[in-house]
């Protein structure tokens, strides 16, 4: 799948200066399934927002916005379900976790309507991103780090072609970082899909393909 | 999916949706008790004398000094009888014909005492009869007079003449099997026949010695010579006995009629009028318990609305999304339906205990009608409901 971007802008974005954003500024965006991108910039830029209107939870814009071709601004509630259980996968910034919830339960949540891991599969991937011995508890105790780990546990619960990760590893230290950003991109490699990863720091050290600028 | 329902559920208030229950339950047992007695206090009453049906009326002249010395005339005029037709209590008028020559009847059989008796009698049209039956019809070449006495006169002879004179008591299945003879006699000595006689029925409605309109209309063609050509009672049939207005312009006139009868549909008409009130603040209560049901629902969804938008944002349809609440609707539904029911068919059961006291023949089970009822209401307000969750949970996914 492609995400094309047409002269798309957010609507708050219009009266603050974007000089030399590559994305806000250019006419044309095109991200390519199977590439990984990266987006670093300092907050107020307008990461969150590119996500959340290319996922359709936002539709305060103007320009246009294709995936496969198709305008997004003509999608039914209905398709929007589909694209999120089949298409698109997102890591809230904001986690969208329920506290009242247990970790595995937040997780099993979403693997409930995809039906795409196993149990077996999600607490293998819980090992791996150190969260193994949180998924009983409730999400509403757990840190701030260890909630983002869920989070991302939970958005690679289905199939995608494009993962959509915002500020995913703010609060989490460098060593699981790296753990999380490698399940990331083993998940991407094996669907063929692509990756668009914000953050307000360097990444560096995470390897992806495009670097941007917005 | 158990995860949608708990997150979703939790946001309920125990107490709003116990008193919409409670609420719906009470407004349902109410009107289906209400209709169950008003449907078993209807069977009763036409049983007893078709009280719920349109009053039939007799009304004749008052009996006064100048009649006896025949200065005045007993009957209806064509005037009069239009009159009481243009009035707007009366929905039928008809005046009552008599026998214009002599009529006697007289016994034959061995098994009864002879007997003998000069006789009346009167005919109106037969949708004014009370009495249905096939044995109702005057065919000449058959020859048989068919004959409604009114109930009262056999039960003078049963509970009065009978017992005091130490003769049987005649119940009426056999009454009807007694043949007996009527002569009819013309002006001219000899000219006469006789004709076998049968009572076919007894008028509640009617209190006078009936005979088929076109055998009266054949036979006084044929012998009658007195001049009767003023009925001197005639049968109104009015939609609204109860109307004051019917007594009034009967006491207006000098004219007269068995207030008894009027007495009785007044009864009928409070009693209406109670189950009508009953059903009016039943279905009150229920449209409150709707809305407090109504409400509750939608308190619940606004309380889950952050919830609900996350778990589109996790791409859940807002279809999925509104069955819990739907789920939950059926189960209070349900409930409502099942303990309403339930709770008429007890308080039914009691209640024909109790009228088996009194000798009131009042069914111990439900009338279809109740179920029909319970369904009909449950469905539109669980459709009304349904609609309202799919519509705000719609609304939250935009």
């Amino acid at each position: 799948m492609t995400i094309r971007l047409e002269k798309l802008i957010p609507l708050p974005l219009l009266e603050q200066d974007t000089t030399g954003s590559g994305i806000w500024e250019a006419e044309s965006v095109v991200f390519e399934q199977g590439e990984r991108y990266s987006i670093e910039a300092p907050s107020g830029r307008g990461k969150t927002s590119l996500l959340a209107v290319v996922y359709g939870i936002r539709k305060d814009y103007k320009g246009e916005v294709f995936l496969n071709n198709s305008n997004i601004a003509g999608f039914t509630g209905k398709q929007w379900s589909a694209i999120r259980k089949e298409t698109l996968s997102f890591i809230f910034q904001g986690l969208e976790l329920f506290d009242s919830l247990t970790a595995l339960e937040n997780i099993q949540l979403k693997n409930s309507i995809t039906r795409h891991k196993t149990l077996r599969g999600i607490e293998e991937m819980a090992e791996r991103l150190g969260i193994g011995d949180f998924l009983q508890k409730k999400a509403g105790i757990l840190s701030f780090g260890q909630q983002q780990r869920v989070a991302i546990l939970r958005a690679l619960c289905q199939p995608f072609d494009y993962l959509l990760a915002d500020e995913c590893f703010s609060h989490i230290d460098r060593d699981n970082s790296q753990n999380a950003f490698r399940l990331i991109r083993e998940e991407c490699e094996n669907q063929g899909a692509g990756l668009i990863l914000t953050s307000l720091h360097k990444t560096d050290q995470m390897d992806v393909h495009v670097r941007m600028k917005i | 999916m158990r995860y949608l329902y708990y997150i979703l559920w939790k946001d309920h208030s125990r107490a709003h949706l116990l008193w919409a229950f409670l609420g719906s339950l009470a407004g349902f047992v109410l009107l289906l008790a209400g209709i169950q007695f008003y449907m078993d206090i209807k069977s009763v009453l036409a049983d007893n004398q078709d009280l719920l049906d349109p009053e039939y009326i007799v009304i004749n002249k008052k009996v006064n000094i100048g009649q006896t010395l025949g200065l005045i005339g007993a009957g209806f005029s064509t005037e009069e009888i239009e009159e009481i037709a243009n009035q707007p209590f009366a929905d039928q008028v008809a005046p009552f014909i008599s026998n214009e020559f002599p009529v006697s009847g007289y016994t034959e059989n061995e098994r009864f005492p002879d007997f003998y008796t000069e006789l009346f009698f009167e005919a109106i049209p037969d949708e004014y009869i009370d009495v249905k039956t096939d044995d109702w019809k005057w065919d000449p070449n058959e020859g048989t007079i068919p004959i409604i006495i009114p109930q009262d006169y056999l039960n003078l002879y049963n509970f009065g003449f009978a017992q005091s004179q130490g003769l049987p008591q005649i119940p009426t299945g056999v009454i009807s099997a007694i043949n007996f003879r009527i002569r009819l006699r013309g002006q001219d000595r000899g000219d006469y026949e006789d004709h076998a006689g049968r009572i076919v029925g007894f008028s509640n409605r009617i209190h006078s010695i009936l005979v088929p309109h076109d055998f009266l209309v054949w036979a006084n063609a044929k012998y009658g010579y007195f001049k009767m050509n003023e009925p001197s009672r005639i049968i109104l049939v009015s939609k609204d006995p109860t109307n004051p207005a019917i007594i009034k312009f009967i006491e207006d006139r000098g004219y007269d009629t068995i207030r008894e009868k009027l007495k009785s549909s007044r009864l009928n008409i409070i009693l209406k009028f109670i189950i009508s009130f009953l059903v009016v603040i039943a279905s009150i209560i229920i449209a409150l318990a709707f809305l407090v049901f109504l409400l509750s629902l939608q308190l619940m969804i606004s309380r889950s609305s952050e919830k609900i938008k996350r778990l589109n944002k996790l791409g859940y349809h807002y279809r999925e999304i509104s069955r819990p609440y739907i789920a939950l609707l059926l189960i209070l539904m349900t409930g409502v339906t099942g303990l309403s029911l339930l709770i008429t068919g007890i308080l039914t059961r009691q209640f024909s205990g109790m009228a088996g006291v009194w000798n009131l023949d009042i069914s111990n089970s439900l009338h279809g009608i109740i179920y029909g009822t319970a369904f009909g209401l449950i469905t539109l307000i669980f459709i009304a409901n349904l609609a309202a969750i799919l519509i705000s949970t719609n609304k939250l996914c935009k």
